[in-house]
């Protein structure tokens, strides 16, 4: 199956449609899931959903769905749900001239950090006008601020991991990055024994047409801030290919320094 | 109006480039615009010329690494052999009072670098904001309304930094 990109759905516009925002508590118990879906299907179109556990022993189900009838109301819905037993509690947002905004969650949790989400043309943007404001400063502050962000989260990865399986699967966790869209990243080791060189597909700093910065800056110094931590010596990163040079992908040679 | 706005903005790149060094002095003993701007004692590039022959290593204009593995660049250096600049220099003119923008630019570039003492000759003048800032940051300023004379106050405070054996 092809990778791609997860969608979310923070807010939906389909014109014309009458929309619902279904949000249920149910027991964590097998099957729970699949009675809510049962009987929602009957009635609306689900265009995205998300379920998960909750640390009170239930689970919470959130759907965005088109209603099949216009005749269909929220609480119609709510009534319809709540005759199954697995369902604790259900609230349907219905929304208005075919706009439909999540008002039931207030941001995103991965493990027990909080995050938030934005639009990544939208930093990349931000990351344009730092470089554009300060010149090479700029591309310095991209940098630091990117080594520092780099060695936080690795720090963070290794306090809830351990620093031996964040070393033995330092594979697997770049998957953690490319889920969130940072791009997809493969590590090789080399050169020399210490180095090791990344390469980035569809990396996030260089999304963007028409960007004045000459790299990613951020992206090199969260690397050697991530390495830093993982390794405990600091390394030099540099960049030998990057998109807003022409290249295909970006690639990062780290070495000890 | 037009004209003269246009020629003023001219006249302003022209000194820019002079004081940055990237125009030649003699160049501009040819048009009869540029005669104002002519620097009298000489631009960034001769005074690093001289410091040159005197066996300091100076530098008109300086590209120079900083710790992020960026280069930057400064109107004038003092860069030994050990390769870490010990004296940066820049300039910013304006037609109205230099805003905290551009000494935070050069702040930051200041701050990647690292040099012992930093110097930005400003023309006319840093605001208000601008020059609790450059306190702040521990910034050497060089103030004057006239552009040219900022190289003679910068030249001073250069040699000055020499002369207590810094470099």
């Amino acid at each position: 199956m092809e990778e791609g990109k997860k969608k979310i759905f923070p807010v939906h516009y389909a014109p014309g449609k009458k929309l619902f925002h279904i949000v249920v508590t149910l027991s964590d118990a097998p099957g729970s899931y699949s009675s809510i879906l049962d009987l929602v299907r009957t009635k609306v179109n689900l265009i995205g959903t998300s379920t998960y556990t909750r640390s009170d022993g239930t689970a919470m189900f959130s759907g965005f769905s088109e209603a099949l009838s216009r005749a269909l109301t929220a609480k119609g819905l709510e009534r319809l749900i709540m005759s199954s037993k697995a369902a604790i509690s259900a609230t349907v947002y219905e929304g208005k001239d075919g706009l439909l905004v999540d008002t039931f969650h207030t941001g995103f949790v991965v493990g027990d950090e909080e995050y938030i989400l934005m639009r990544r043309d939208g930093l990349v943007h931000v990351f344009d006008r730092v470089s554009k404001m300060l010149g090479s400063g700029g591309d310095a502050l991209l940098f630091e601020e990117g080594t520092a962000m780099g060695l936080r989260n690795a720090e963070m990865m290794i306090k809830n991991v351990g620093v031996k399986r964040v070393r033995a699967q330092t594979g697997t966790l770049n998957r953690f990055l490319a889920a969130q869209g940072w791009g997809e990243i493969e590590a090789k080791a080399g050169p020399g024994k210490d180095g090791f060189s990344v390469k980035i597909d569809d990396c996030f700093e260089c999304s963007t047409d028409g960007s004045s910065r000459g790299g990613c800056n951020f992206m090199r110094g969260y690397l050697a801030g991530g390495a830093r931590a993982t390794f405990g010596k600091d390394y030099e990163s540099i960049e030998t290919k990057c998109r807003l040079k022409g290249a295909g992908a970006c690639e990062f040679v780290l070495t000890p320094s | 109006m037009r004209v003269w706005g246009l020629l003023s903005v001219v006249a302003f790149q022209i000194a820019l480039l002079v004081l940055r060094g990237t125009i030649p002095a003699v160049l501009l003993a040819l048009p009869a615009a540029s005669i104002a701007l002519v620097v009298e004692k000489g631009d960034f590039e001769s005074i690093a010329s001289e410091l040159n022959r005197k066996g300091v290593k100076a530098s008109a204009p300086a590209a120079i690494l900083g710790k992020s593995g960026v280069k930057h660049e400064f109107a004038f250096a003092l860069i030994p052999d050990s390769g870490k600049a010990r004296i940066v220099v820049d300039t910013e003119l304006s037609v109205k009072e230099v805003d905290e923008m551009k000494v935070l630019k050069f702040y930051v570039k200041v701050f990647d670098v690292g040099p012992d003492k930093a110097v930005l000759c400003v023309s006319p003048r840093l605001g208000a904001r601008a020059a609790t800032l450059a306190k702040e940051y521990g910034i050497t300023v060089l103030e004057n309304d006239v552009p040219r004379k900022l190289i003679p106050m910068a030249e001073k405070v250069v040699k000055e930094f020499v002369g207590t054996g810094a470099n």
